[in-house]
């Protein structure tokens, strides 16, 4: 298990440095001038040449490159181009916003897949076909779509949770949880659609095999070999799905915070990478690389946990 | 199971109990509640050396005072200066200051703190910046006098001084202004703040005009997302914001109040080469003229603009010194005396022109642009740059003409941005000599000979063509029914002490 872990630790370094190292490489073709973007608009050429020799723009791309490495491999991600503050502390402002959503989401999504691909895959007949049209349609609506009828119906038309906004959760728990919780239902839309479909596939499988007839030969009941033995052996499949999902729910972000207006990563990552502003991109990318990582082993060991057989292998 | 519902169902009852209680926005009575508006740009920088002159100024108005406030027609009233004079080459301003004022860090606000903000002020790259580069000294002979002495006669100065470039700092926080620090109505409550999102101000207890501000608290969110912005006015989270012309039929829908100003900016097409460096037909005032006959600026302003915008053919608002009626009928739009004009300039085929693309940002106001150059066979080829480039591409001198807008409600200030040799919107220093000698006698004079100066200068540019102006833009401003609000042209948005807790 030690070995495991540490060949995946290693990969996933190995993974963030090629992936901030060609996103650092390909900043630096956007053909954007950012030393006039920064300076502004009224500056002179000698002012926005001397602003781009500050930043260190004027060396050759190698040179900055290994520079850049160096500096961040210290922990130091810099600061911005544009106001100067450091990336971390954008980064500490921001990741609690899309974490929030996005977790709000991800359980959100694990829950109602639960109980609907259980339903699903147990009770069969119509209620099984609507809830799998149901899922194919949730599935083809765009998030975005989503966000914007909770926003105008749940929000502006009954009023019940804010528009837009995020409160920190050590501000109050209560309002922080209404925060989120309109941007995670439109985050959860597609994801939990995919996962219930997963988890009711899965589930059929394990139900027809030996050993739930066993269980049930000896007289067990329907909700305890459903949910203590089928849900458990089923369950891996639609973990995965629900891992890859998180990639997902980062880039659907983008567009949820934008339409609760929310400042999170994704809002910071667009406006970073329309100005050109490569130390708050570079930053974005590592952490959320380093995020990404993390789940995914999460995500390995909680098939160890769902399925002793995954752990001696 | 059961025990599990009864639980999530506490939850939602819990979270829509809460929504009743949430929202906080203005309440009427005794303590005007909590004022919640909305930017939709990011504050650049605590510095005001580094101020914009527009959106900035909303996050600014809380805790910096200026020296004057403007009323409805920009003059300039006392504010932390209570007396003002110039001398007779209206080149030293001496002003008289309050001296009761102290900043929220304890320091007073004497001429000294007038005077280290107005020479960091001037010293800076920003908007505000440049409207003040005329200042040459500050002087400071007393406690409570301030002697600002400039370089040549800038009649906006007063204008300017009761706004952005004239707000005071405390003298302590000019080296590093992490956090603001004024003697404003209100402070930063940095521990609810959160930069770039969200910027709350609680009361100064110290202020010296706390009437005329009767909120308890101030809640500023910077939100760009138009449909966030909509959604976050009609659920009752904002009291007031700016609102784009296509979400004004939305807000009023939802019981919004909407009011209009025109903080004087002139939008059309802009005509940076008029010595002919690119396109050498520009050169040529005929074909200045032909481009002011192409637009037909009445549809313009009805279908692109859904009417938010009055047709003009002068960059000089109805409510400055500098308008002539008359002048607004000199281009009526004649696509067919534009094309005699082209062919009399020696340009019957018309020419090609590359202008940059800004479909991302104003499609419609392009596309009638394109259509109607087009039809006196002028070709537009367009450049498809990102739109951070639009400004930088055109101080650059890359472009021949473009799309743009731009202006303000003082007649110097139009001058300096446009037709000024440096104007900061004349990237390709155009001279014409007349209009020099105007501008001169425009600083030099007062009264009825400086608003005849301005006309004559006004009128030059017309009929030179000095860009090809579709209309002066009007901006729409939305507010709850909890508050009132008094709209002043002066302003980006109403400054804050036009609020006020709504009657019932």
């Amino acid at each position: 298990m030690v070995v495991f872990l540490i060949r995946r630790l290693l990969a996933g370094i190995l993974l963030v440095i090629l992936v901030a190292s060609a996103t650092y490489i390909m900043l630096n073709f956007t053909g954007s001038d950012v030393a006039r973007n920064i300076v502004g608009e009224t500056a002179t050429p000698e002012q926005a040449m001397a602003k781009a020799a500050e930043l260190g723009l004027d060396r050759p791309i190698g040179v900055r490159y290994f520079d850049w490495l160096g500096t961040t491999f210290t922990g130091n991600l810099g600061k911005s181009w544009f106001n100067s503050v450091p990336v971390s502390t954008t980064l500490l402002t921001a990741l609690p916003v899309t974490l929030s959503i996005i977790l709000g989401a991800l359980i959100l999504s694990a829950m109602v897949s639960v109980v609907l691909g259980s339903i699903a895959a147990v009770r069969a007949g119509w209620l099984d076909k609507s809830i799998q049209v149901g899922a194919v349609l949730a599935d083809s609506i765009p998030g975005f779509l989503v966000a914007l009828i909770l926003a105008m119906v749940v929000a502006v038309n009954l009023g019940w949770l804010p528009a837009t906004g995020f409160v920190p959760f050590q501000r109050s728990v209560v309002e922080w949880l209404r925060s989120i919780t309109l941007p995670s239902i439109a985050l959860a839309f597609g994801a939990t659609a995919a996962t219930t479909q997963q988890l009711r596939g899965s589930m059929l499988d394990v139900l027809r095999l030996d050993f739930v007839r066993t269980l049930r030969s000896r007289g067990l009941s329907d909700r305890r070999v459903i949910f203590k033995h089928v849900l458990r052996n089923a369950a891996p499949p639609a973990l995965t799905v629900l891992s890859l999902q998180f990639i997902g729910l980062v880039g659907g972000a983008v567009i949820v915070e934008k339409v609760f207006g929310l400042r999170g990563i994704g809002s910071i990552a667009t406006s970073a990478a329309v100005q050109g502003d490569a130390p708050v991109v570079l930053g974005v990318v590592i952490v959320m690389v380093v995020i990404v990582v993390a789940v995914n082993l999460i995500a390995d060991l909680a098939y160890g946990w769902l399925n002793p057989k995954v752990r001696a292998e | 199971m059961k025990r599990k519902l009864i639980l999530a169902g506490a939850l939602a009852l819990a979270l829509s109990v809460s929504a009743c209680g949430g929202g906080g926005t203005a309440a009427a009575g005794k303590t005007g509640g909590t004022l919640n508006l909305a930017v939709s740009q990011a504050l650049k920088s605590w510095d005001l050396a580094e101020a914009g002159n527009g959106q900035d100024q909303e996050y600014y108005q809380p805790v910096f005072d200026s020296l004057f406030r403007l009323d409805s027609k920009g003059a300039p009233t006392a504010n932390l200066a209570t007396s003002w004079e110039y001398d007779k080459a209206l080149t030293t301003l001496t002003l008289k200051l309050r001296t009761d004022v102290k900043f929220t860090d304890g320091t007073p606000l004497d001429a000294e703190a007038v005077k280290a903000n107005l020479m960091h002020t001037k010293a800076g790259k920003g908007e505000a910046a440049a409207l003040v580069k005329a200042i040459s000294d500050v002087q400071a002979p007393d406690s409570s006098t301030v002697v600002v002495k400039l370089s040549t006669p800038t009649p906006s100065l007063l204008r300017s001084l009761g706004n952005v470039a004239g707000m005071i700092a405390s003298p302590k926080s000019l080296a590093n202004p992490q956090s603001p620090v004024g003697s404003g109505p209100y402070t930063l409550d940095i521990s609810s703040t959160t930069a770039g999102t969200e910027y709350v101000y609680a009361v100064n207890p110290n202020y010296w005009n706390k009437d005329a501000f009767p909120f308890d608290k101030v809640d500023i969110k910077t939100i760009s997302d138009r449909t966030a912005l909509t959604n976050a006015l009609l659920s009752g989270q904002l009291d007031g914001s700016s609102v784009a012309a296509d979400r004004i039929d939305a807000v009023k829908a939802g019981g919004l109040k909407t009011d209009t100003v025109s903080p004087g900016v002139v939008e059309g097409l802009y005509i940076w080469d008029r010595k002919g460096t690119i396109v050498p037909a520009l050169a040529d005032a005929r074909v200045r003229q032909a481009l002011n006959y192409a637009f037909d600026t009445a549809s313009i302003v009805k279908i692109a603009k859904k009417g938010l915008g009055t047709p003009t053919s002068q960059h000089f608002t109805s409510d400055s010194g500098a308008f002539v009626p008359g002048l607004d009928q000199t281009y009526k739009y004649d696509p067919a005396k534009a094309k005699a004009l082209l062919a009399e300039a020696g340009y019957a085929n018309g020419f090609d022109v590359v202008m940059p693309d800004i479909s991302s940002l104003f499609p419609e106001m392009q596309a009638a642009m394109v259509e109607q150059l087009g039809n006196i066979g002028i070709r537009v080829k367009l450049d498809k740059i990102p739109f951070d480039q639009f400004m930088p591409s055109i101080l650059a001198g890359k472009y021949a003409m473009s799309y743009f807008k731009t202006g303000g409600t003082d007649p110097w200030i139009t001058i300096q941005l446009i037709v000024a040799k440096q104007g900061t919107w004349n990237p390709l220093h155009f001279e014409d000599p007349h209009a020099n000698d105007l501008i001169a006698q425009i600083s030099r004079s007062t009264g009825d000979e400086q608003t005849k100066a301005y006309q004559e200068l006004n009128t030059y540019l017309v009929k030179q063509a000095w860009n090809a102006p579709w209309d002066v833009v009007k901006d729409t401003y939305a507010s709850s029914k909890k508050v009132e609000v008094t709209m002043n042209p002066f302003y980006n948005a109403p400054p804050l002490y036009n609020f006020k807790p709504a009657a019932n």
